[in-house]
């Protein structure tokens, strides 16, 4: 086993997902740390913690904002939604051992491979679109694109019994680098998307929170 | 002597003069120690949140641009699109403010900020009313606003603001008590002449009180409304009246007249300063009750964005819209209406800063359903109201052919609105808003008259 191998299998796993909890924490801390704005809330909101969860979970599982008012955005932002719920469902049934996280992983990555194909595309050919978009934007999609794609061919997510016992011998901080060695390229690349993600927009998942909870909607009743 | 056409730095249209934008003198040094000011935290606490997430987390989708009135309006018009205003501030956030763009500066989309930029962007912050409609339905929830708002406090810290909202504006009111400059005097009279035509049109005389000390309630219009929108003044003074209620307008010798706040459009620093002399007024006065005339922005300030800026301690009195008074003394039986006596088909605006922005959707409705028989709503409505276009201090500003831009623009959308509900009166209870109607009735030749609620209750009164 050489260095790089080594290197991606062993350490930046830890490295990457340090980056992404810490760089994360900080920015959700930062933000919630911020001084209380002054009242900026729209009206109607929804008054009850009740009420702002379903609407929050109605908002992340349909995206009915673009639903409603950005038709041609939503289908292929809902598929790159979806898959990414799909991937992280994955994780999860993968370590707890169900033998269909298969089909989830198989399932997430062809819906974001799908999704951040047909994005990619409507940037590129929708004039309006194309005019507000800089470089990193298409980038952006690109990285996904290819995150996916190569843990769809490299047959990565659907190698569920591989895949789980080399997460299990990180999470044991035992890492088995060497059972890893057919998936580098994969988890490379999901190791820098972890890395990325702080820095960039696409931290909007937590973003978000702020954006409705402390600013869009006023306060509880 | 003709008007001089002041050069083009942006589009067909100059909102700031020359004089206020000084073209010729270098001020991009100065905007960005504005701007770095704008971002830090402690500098600009009242906004610094939503500010700097709508900087940082645009998915750029595009889907404010479905429903804002002037991009829709001008027939897509790449200029007026949401995002590429506030990415004009967004670009020099990027390029001076973040280390990819500082190391990156194409790949992010950054772009030094130049003299040339600085205008264009000057003007283009005043092509946007701030009505947030597009805030409301971006799926991330980001504020075009917001940023337009923040750009215009950076201006104005660098001494580039419309004379409308500033010299002419907050200036003149903190030194007269109102930003119509009338006297104490003058504004003695007008409530007498008032009076006598309460007296002429209703056939009754009323005494309409004026700086009372300890009333229960203090009605502060937008002082506008004495000069342009009297109809108003006269019809809260009647349901006041009518209501049999300690009441008491102010003038100039109190203080401030004016519920006005133009800061709301351009500057916190004008805004704290005229909000506290409201507060000041009131105390002095020692009344209980504040009621805020029909101006939705006055309503918006006094409300909500007094809320965190002055301890609660320090403003011992309540805030109410006139709207809620109105709509609890009708369904209290304490005044009484016949609906019968506005028989012509009516609609409702709902003004941003009211509606959107103050959550007063039912009150005017109720209102106007017991005032008049035939009530029809414009589509959409509530929530998704088209701004009118007087938002913002637009109302006020028609210099560098900017009446046209709103005619053209949100004015156009408004008038099919209109025609749509085939109404003979559209009905609202927000000043700028007023001021847009009579501009857009006039411009697009509508067969119909706007009207205040307080107006049309007032001729509904059963006494
Ligand atoms: S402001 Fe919101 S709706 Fe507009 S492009 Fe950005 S994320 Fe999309
Ligand atoms: S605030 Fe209103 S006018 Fe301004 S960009 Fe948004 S929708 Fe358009």
């Amino acid at each position: 086993m050489d260095f790089g191998h080594y290197l991606i299998a062993g350490v930046m796993p830890y490295v990457a997902v340090a980056f992404f909890v810490l760089g994360l924490g900080y920015k959700i801390v930062y933000w919630f740390k911020a001084p209380m704005h002054l009242h900026w809330e729209l009206f109607p909101y929804p008054h009850t913690m009740a009420e702002q969860l379903k609407e929050m979970i109605t908002e992340v599982f349909t995206l009915h904002s673009l639903y409603r008012f950005n038709r041609k955005h939503w289908l292929p932002s809902l598929m790159m939604h979806w898959g990414f719920y799909l991937l992280v469902g994955w994780l999860v049934v993968l370590l707890l051992g169900f033998s269909f996280a298969a089909y989830v992983g198989t399932t997430g990555g062809v819906l974001v491979l799908a999704g951040s194909f047909s994005l990619f595309l409507l940037r590129l050919l929708d004039a309006e679109v194309r005019k507000i978009s800089a470089p990193v934007e298409y980038i952006n999609l690109i990285f996904v694109f290819l995150l996916a794609s190569s843990g769809l061919f490299s047959g990565f997510l659907g190698d569920i019994q591989l895949v789980r016992s080399y997460f299990l011998s990180l999470l044991t901080f035992k890492p088995d680098a060497s059972i890893a060695a057919d998936y580098l390229t994969p988890l490379l690349l999901f190791e820098l998307f972890l890395i990325y993600i702080p820095f960039t927009r696409m931290a909007h998942f937590a973003a978000k929170f702020f954006t409705y909870h402390k600013i869009k909607w006023g306060e509880l009743h | 002597m003709p008007a001089v056409v002041a050069r083009k730095v942006f589009d067909d249209y100059r909102v700031l003069s020359d004089e206020a934008l000084r073209p010729h003198e270098p001020r991009v040094e100065k905007f960005l120690q504005a701007m770095r000011k704008s971002l830090q935290q402690k500098e600009n606490w009242t906004f610094w949140l939503p500010y700097t997430l709508s900087l940082d987390t645009c998915m750029k989708c595009g889907t404010c641009a479905e429903v804002c009135p002037v991009y829709q309006a001008t027939g897509r018009k790449e200029i007026y699109h949401p995002v590429y205003r506030t990415d004009m501030l967004r670009k020099i956030y990027k390029r001076y403010f973040t280390l990819p763009g500082k190391l990156f500066p194409w790949l992010v989309g950054a772009e030094d900020l130049t003299e040339e930029k600085l205008n264009a962007l000057a003007e283009n912050v005043y092509r946007c009313t701030i009505c947030r409609r597009c805030s409301y339905v971006c799926p991330v929830a980001i504020d075009n606003g917001v940023i337009v708002r923040e750009a215009r406090k950076i201006f104005d810290a660098i001494g580039i603001a419309p004379d409308e909202l500033k010299k002419k504006g907050t200036r003149l009111q903190l030194q007269a008590g109102n930003a119509t400059g009338m006297p104490a005097a003058a504004f003695l009279d007008m409530v007498e002449f008032l009076e006598d035509e309460i007296e002429e049109t209703r056939g009754y005389r009323i005494k309409i009180p004026v700086d009372k000390e300890g009333a229960e309630f203090l009605l502060m219009h937008n002082a506008g409304d004495y000069l342009a929108f009297a109809e108003t003044v006269m019809g809260a003074a009647e349901v006041m009246h009518a209501a049999g209620v300690d009441w008491t307008l102010n003038s100039p010798n109190t203080g401030i007249n004016d519920a006005v706040n133009y800061g709301v459009f351009y500057s916190d620093v004008e805004f704290s300063a005229v909000i506290k002399a409201h507060v000041e007024t009131a105390r002095k006065l020692g009344i209980k009750k504040l009621v805020v005339g029909e101006c939705g922005h006055a309503f918006e300030a006094l409300k909500y964005l007094i809320l965190r800026l002055i301890p609660p301690e320090e403003r011992p009195f309540e805030v109410i819209s006139i709207l809620e008074l109105e709509d609890q003394w009708i369904r209290e039986g304490r005044i009484k209406v016949d609906p019968q006596k506005n028989p012509e088909p009516v609609t409702f605006h709902d003004s941003c800063k009211l509606g959107r922005l103050g959550g007063m959707f039912e009150e005017p409705r109720r209102i106007l359903k017991a005032c008049c028989p035939d009530f029809r709503e414009m589509t959409p409505n509530r929530e998704m109201s088209l701004c009118c276009g007087g938002g913002s201090g637009f109302a006020i500003m028609e210099k560098g052919g900017f009446l046209k831009f709103r005619m053209e623009t949100y004015g156009r959308l408004k008038a099919e609105q209109l025609k749509a509900t085939g109404a003979k009166v559209v009905a609202c209870a927000c000043s700028n808003c007023k001021a847009q109607f009579r501009e857009i009735i006039n411009y697009h030749k509508l067969p119909m008259r706007y009207a205040g609620v307080s107006e049309l209750l007032a001729n509904a009164l059963v006494r």
